[in-house]
């Protein structure tokens, strides 16, 4: 019996039906819910493989390691991302001023503020690492986490809760601020809140939508590049 | 055979990436610098290919599926970060809250109000 747990354990198949189960048990309680935009699905599908994987006594580094065979489309996945950022250049043309003059900075006061916070805080490098790229769409995330570390974790729990503050965020100020250019609230919800606020903006409406996605991919690729080279020259 | 004829098309410019990224040194993950070479790539040829397309319609939505093995090991390291955990969630509520309204302030002031929709904002 227990050789049998064993031999279960180490392969691939376990691992990855359990991912795919979880996955799907998340979307599935998510339309139960009616999708609430403080809980993604992806909260609720890691939670159900958090609790499946303490069940079996799986060794989290052992998942990690076979759940690779199904993670390693994650490359592909985010290369693929150059279409939908393709298909938007004519917006990108039209409004290259604007986007010049708030994209760049948009982006990194979303990194600065919250590693200056956590650093004024006492915490220590590999917390704000772990915390600069939370605006950034998760693949391209992890890729600027392989650059200047940080716990992969960490910053994956750090950018589900950011994209769920933002749309709250967003929501709130959208309000006070008096804001209604769904132009400006789906680009604020992009930037800030990668597609968890894309999720929130196509719900405001197509035009909102296509500005949130497009705030999503010229924040990654710009974070992508600016945020390896500050941790360079900053020599941490 | 599209999506395998696309899928292959995008390994290719993973390895491109990954062959730019070791060779120049560049400080971007290989799949980032795929990414960027493919835009390169579609943006001077002006067409977009329908195997490139099918593939990256199949991939895209698969995303937050791929992700969430990783959002699992957060359950993980609780104790890795005990003590840190005000300075983290003060630095995500905190932090989201002040870039929102900078976005939302910058693009108010530089965003063309006339044009398009009538949702011109002072």
């Amino acid at each position: 019996m227990n050789e049998l747990h064993a031999s279960l354990l180490d392969t691939p198949v376990l691992a990855v039906a359990l991912t795919l189960a979880a996955y799907l048990g998340g979307m599935h309680l998510f339309e139960r819910l009616g999708r609430p935009s403080w809980c993604p699905a992806v909260l609720i599908g890691a939670v159900l493989t958090a609790a499946s994987l303490w069940l079996l006594r799986f060794d989290y580094a052992d998942y990690q390691r076979n759940v690779a065979w199904l993670t390693f489309l994650l490359g592909p996945a985010t290369v693929a991302l150059a279409v939908p950022l393709y298909q938007q250049r004519q917006h990108i043309f039209a409004l290259w001023k604007p986007i010049l003059c708030c994209l760049p900075l948009a982006a990194m006061l979303a990194a600065f503020y919250a590693v200056l916070i956590a650093w004024l805080l006492g915490a220590p490098p590999v917390v704000y690492a772990s915390l600069a790229p939370k605006s950034v769409t998760a693949p391209l995330a992890m890729g600027i986490q392989e650059q200047i570390g940080g716990s992969l974790s960490l910053m994956l729990g750090g950018l589900l809760m950011t994209g769920v503050l933002t749309t709250i965020c967003v929501s709130l100020l959208a309000r006070v601020l008096k804001v209604t250019d769904p132009r400006i609230l789906g680009f604020a919800l992009g930037v800030n809140g990668h597609a968890i606020g894309i999720i929130r903006a196509f719900e405001l409406g197509p035009t909102a939508g296509a500005f949130a996605s497009l705030g999503m991919s010229l924040t990654g690729v710009f974070s992508a590049a600016f945020l390896p080279l500050a941790w360079r020259l900053v020599g941490l | 055979m599209k999506l395998l004829r696309g899928f292959l098309w995008l390994l290719v410019f993973q390895l491109l990436g990954h062959v730019a990224v070791e060779l120049l040194a560049l400080p971007v993950s290989h799949s980032m610098a795929g990414l960027l070479l493919l835009l390169a790539w579609l943006l001077v040829k002006r067409h977009l290919d329908e195997s490139v397309a099918t593939a990256s319609q199949a991939l895209i939505p698969l995303l937050a599926m791929l992700i969430m093995p990783g959002v699992v090991g957060v359950f993980f390291v609780a104790d890795e970060f005990a003590g840190h955990w005000t300075a983290i969630v003060l630095a995500l509520v905190l932090g989201t809250f002040l870039s929102v309204l900078t976005t939302l302030w910058l693009m108010r002031r530089f965003m063309p109000s006339e044009a398009e929709e009538g949702n011109r904002q002072a």
